[in-house]
């Protein structure tokens, strides 16, 4: 017999437990929220988010957020980044260009900042999702020291229970063909050390959101 | 990796006389456990408690369908693209990984945090075999750095000080001279970094596996994990067979009561859902993915009156909690798991013979039950494990002796006068201190005066307010 | 946990399980007890033959020695109204232990069953049971109080108010923060006999909190805790004691 075989042939055998457990019924929002208006669900995100440690920059518009990507570029001329069309700041391919900064391959871990989009933002917990593809390289939200994420309040859900409901209706089927979905909740951290809070253990030390109406 | 458990009662007195590891891991649970009541305390009490119930409700729906969930995990992980082996044991599991690193020629493994892999000793049969073994999660490096195991489920290096990382990091790494913590970490990070990016496979646990997407879950707060788990082009992942979940709803509930419970925080920074390996024109994420479903036990577990110990997401919170972990860390538990939760699983997971100390390591106070997140009832398990220990002639003949007779008396109101008598007139000649140097009050008198007796019981008294004396005024 | 429903108190005799430790060591406590009950009109009566519920082999795994003494109890207490214990721990015990102890014994597990639901720890049947907070009492003198939470009647029995409640109405009483209040002071009945380093630690945790706090005397609903806290502040040479939450409101009685 199989390994697979005699491990479930076992648990088959054992009389089940828990068969009092109730079905589910209401089930409870982690973080109760009772202000669902977009505003009210756009601040929550930015009240959260910068509990976590990320910078939130409000920008008026595709071309004040590129001129806040350019300020946190600096002098550095290469850029991790995902495709540009994922990303929603129309204009951005010229700008870069302009100022002569170049795309590095997404797996060269010398860049220091990397550029995406995001998925998915929830305000409950100040997090947003990334969904790996096809033009959006894992390695650039990981790598870089600074981690710069342009959304639009309108991407934001209230939070992780709502965005898991709408997966479902949607059958869920373009969430398992996505290879990794990440929920990202602030800059990579350690408390290892003396229970010291240490931000850049491993991934991006600094999240920077640029948020677009 | 190694039983030490039935070595409980030595250990933990070393640990006792180890004062600066006490507290550091004083500091440390007190911390932690303070942020994790507030977490809950959040939207009030009687939210938290819900929310308990709820995640305790989900773990137990799943397992009271285990096997057929496994089955439908397996079948949508394959459909996802992900390979399942299963594993009955540490040595089978093992082999699973060595056959696949030998596929692929492997050379470097880079390791995120897995309590499987300690469980099974994976990096000793690794490093055997040849290959170059990494530990990333910075807890889990410093600590394979010192050649010890991990004293805490999440935070692995709980018992060190700054001081002697630092000094560890100057002897074995060349690090220069710093008591800054955030700079010790950015040293390590350049030293990982290297590994990661030269790392031909990846080996990481699992917290979760959700049956309905096919879904392998796993949460990081540094960051290791997703570089594991993406940047080599074989990833393998280590899962106990208890992990696996009905729905995503359910891991929306129990992922935020896990970050919650460990730390504190409302989600851990890295909350990532693997569903397979990279796509078509997908650049970047390994091209294997394969998940061993890790037995080890755990179908015995399943099979007897501790199933609920099954329910365990490993966040940590019983310990942080925990007052006998506290007075003498991870260590003296003699095996992988610490704490209450440890107490319960390494006899049930190692044979009780083989622990037969730690059932008893807990006073009971209940504290580990009030934190889990899925409202294990720990307490009650040590007491049935020591009913276990009892039943099964593992009590020593001087304990049983004693308990017999003290049965004998407390059944029999006319012993337990005389017994009570007895006691009082011997009382009469201890030594100033009411200490009883030898015997088995000996180690409680060290430190505490035992009580006098009362000239008269309180059966006495009600006696003469029956007869119509006054009773005595207290 | 077995219990089905709790009959209301009011009215009927309280049969006083005064326990093995308050029996021998502490007698003056279940005085106490009972001048306070009295003092509210209750009819106590004290079943005779009565001895120890059991604990302590139960929790040491000796579920067979546990029962032959808890068969006394059940014998000693079968046609009880009401019964009231000075201790969290032991009420624990018969509450929620004894239907586990007792599950594969049909014949005695209604008994079992009705017993629990009639046993109440000392401060809970007060208030919970008679609806009484303020007992008109008042001391002589200004004292300073505060409460360490036994661990069985806080997180097994959900009690902890009730005691403070009462105390609140005391006169000239003035109750104060006990740091880590809901911690265990290490004793666990056989755990600081089998692993006493470990229980004199948590101990000493405790003593330092104590020494740490304004109130002279901390209150208790457990002599189980207090003979462990009280011996470990005698060997420290401290003068801080910690009283029965009976002894404490006793001492308000109208002399």
């Amino acid at each position: 017999m199989s390994s697979r075989e005699s491990i479930l042939k076992n648990l088959k055998a054992a009389r089940s437990p828990f068969v009092d457990v109730p079905p589910v019924e209401n089930r409870r929002e982690v973080v109760l929220q009772d202000d669902l208006r977009p505003e009210a669900l756009r601040a929550h995100f930015i009240k959260e988010a910068e509990k976590l440690s990320c910078q939130v920059t409000i920008c008026a518009s595709a071309a004040d957020a590129i001129e806040q990507l350019l300020a946190l570029l600096g002098d550095d001329r290469l850029l991790l980044s995902w495709d540009l069309p994922h990303i929603p700041l129309p204009g951005l391919a010229e700008a870069l260009e302009h100022a002569g900064i170049k795309i590095a391959a997404p797996a060269d871990a010398a860049v220091r900042v990397g550029l995406t989009g995001i998925d998915v933002a929830l305000a409950s917990t100040g997090s947003f999702i990334l969904f790996s593809g096809p033009g959006k390289p894992r390695a650039v939200s990981l790598l870089p020291d600074l981690h710069v994420a342009v959304m639009t309040a309108g991407q934001i859900v209230p939070n992780l229970e709502t965005w898991s409901a709408t997966e479902r209706a949607n059958q869920i089927e373009d969430f398992r063909q996505t290879s990794s979905v990440l929920i990202v909740s602030g800059p990579s951290r350690t408390a290892d050390i003396a229970m010291q809070l240490v931000l850049g253990a491993h991934g991006p030390a600094a999240v920077h959101i640029l948020m677009l109406p | 990796m190694t039983n030490k458990a039935n070595e409980f009662a030595s250990a933990s007195r070393s640990a006792i006389q180890t004062p600066e590891m006490v507290a550091a891991v004083a500091f440390a649970t007190n911390s932690a456990a303070a942020k994790r009541n507030i977490a809950f305390e959040v939207n009030g009490t009687e939210h938290g408690e819900a929310l308990r119930q709820q995640a305790a409700e989900a773990r137990r729906r799943a397992l009271r369908k285990l096997p057929e969930l496994l089955e439908q995990a397996e079948a949508r992980m394959q459909a996802n693209g992900i390979e399942v082996l299963w594993a009955k044991d540490g040595e089978e599991a093992s082999q699973h990984v060595l056959n696949i690193a030998r596929q692929h020629n492997i050379k470097h493994i880079a390791k995120s945090k897995s309590m499987v892999s300690e469980e099974i000793g994976l990096n000793a049969v690794l490093e055997t075999a040849g290959f170059d073994v990494l530990e990333t999660d910075l807890g889990e490096y410093i600590i394979q750095l010192a050649g010890e195991t991990p004293s805490h489920i999440v935070a692995p290096v709980i018992h060190k000080s700054k001081a002697e990382i630092r000094d560890l990091f100057m002897e074995r790494l060349g690090m220069a001279y710093t008591d800054d913590a955030a700079e010790m970490t950015r040293f390590a990070r350049r030293h990982l970094r290297e590994g990661f990016l030269k790392a031909d496979m990846g080996i990481s646990g699992g917290n979760f596996i959700i049956a309905e997407t096919g879904t392998l879950c796993l949460v990081t707060n540094e960051g290791n994990g997703r570089m594991v788990t993406s940047l080599p082009p074989v990833h393998v992942a280590l899962v106990g067979i208890e992990k696996v979940i009905e729905t995503l709803d359910d891991y929306a509930t129990l992922i935020q009561l896990l970050a919650r419970s460990a730390t504190g925080q409302v989600m851990s920074v890295y909350a990532n859902l693997i569903n397979g390996p990279r796509r078509t024109a997908e650049d970047g994420g390994p091209e294997r993915v394969v998940v061993i479903l890790v037995d080890n036990g755990r179908s015995k577990i399943y099979n007897s009156t501790y199933a609920e110990a099954l329910a365990c997401i490993r966040c940590g919170s019983c310990l942080n909690a925990c007052p006998v972990y506290e007075a003498i860390g991870g260590h003296a538990y003699g095996w992988v798991y610490s704490g209450p939760i440890g107490a319960v699983i390494t006899p049930l997971l190692t044979g009780l013979e083989n622990a037969t100390p730690l059932p008893h390591a807990s006073s009971l106070c209940g504290k580990c039950k009030v934190v889990c997140p899925v409202d294990i009832d720990l307490p009650r398990m040590l007491l049935d494990l020591r009913h276990d220990l009892v039943a099964a002639g593992h009590a020593p003949l001087l304990w049983r002796m004693g308990l017999r007779g003290w049965a004998m008396v407390s059944r029999s109101p006319l012993l337990f006068g005389l017994v009570g008598w007895a006691a009082k007139w011997g009382s009469k000649v201890l030594p100033k201190h009411r200490t009883i140097p030898v015997g088995p009050l000996g180690g409680w008198s060290k430190s505490r005066d035992l009580p006098e007796f009362a000239p008269e019981t309180f059966h006495q008294l009600w006696a003469k307010r029956e007869k119509g004396n006054d009773h005595e005024q207290p | 946990m077995g219990l089905v429903q709790r009959p209301s108190p009011v009215g009927k005799k309280a049969a006083l399980f005064v326990t093995c430790m308050v029996d021998v060591l502490y007698p003056h406590t279940g005085i106490s007890v009972v001048r306070l009950l009295e003092h509210l009109g209750v009819s106590v009566h004290f079943p005779r033959g009565q001895t120890c519920c059991g604990q302590p082999g139960y929790n040491g795994g000796y579920h067979q020695e546990a029962a032959h003494v808890a068969r006394q109890f059940l014998g000693v207490f079968h046609d009880a109204e009401a019964i009231v214990v000075p201790s969290g721990s032991c009420a624990t015990m018969i509450r929620h232990e004894f239907p586990v102890l007792f599950a594969d014994d049909p014949v005695r597990l209604p008994l079992v069953q009705h017993l629990a639901s009639i046993t109440w720890e000392f401060t809970e049947y007060l208030v919970n049971g008679l609806g009484v907070t303020d007992l008109g009492l008042k001391l002589s003198t200004p004292h300073t109080f505060a409460f360490h939470d036994s661990c069985h009647g806080l997180r097994m029995l959900g009690l902890g108010q009730e005691a403070r409640s009462l105390l609140e109405n005391v006169g000239n009483a003035q109750i104060v923060d006990l740091i880590d209040h809901d911690e265990c002071c290490g004793f666990g009945g056989l755990f600081s006999v089998k692993m006493p380093e470990i229980s004199s630690a948590m101990l000493l945790k405790k003593i330092e909190h104590i020494n740490a706090c304004p109130a002279d005397t901390i209150v208790v609903g457990d002599v189980s805790c207090l003979t462990h806290m009280n011996g470990g502040l005698s060997r420290q040479k401290s003068a801080k004691r910690v009283q029965h939450i009976a002894d404490v409101l006793a001492e308000g009685l109208p002399r």
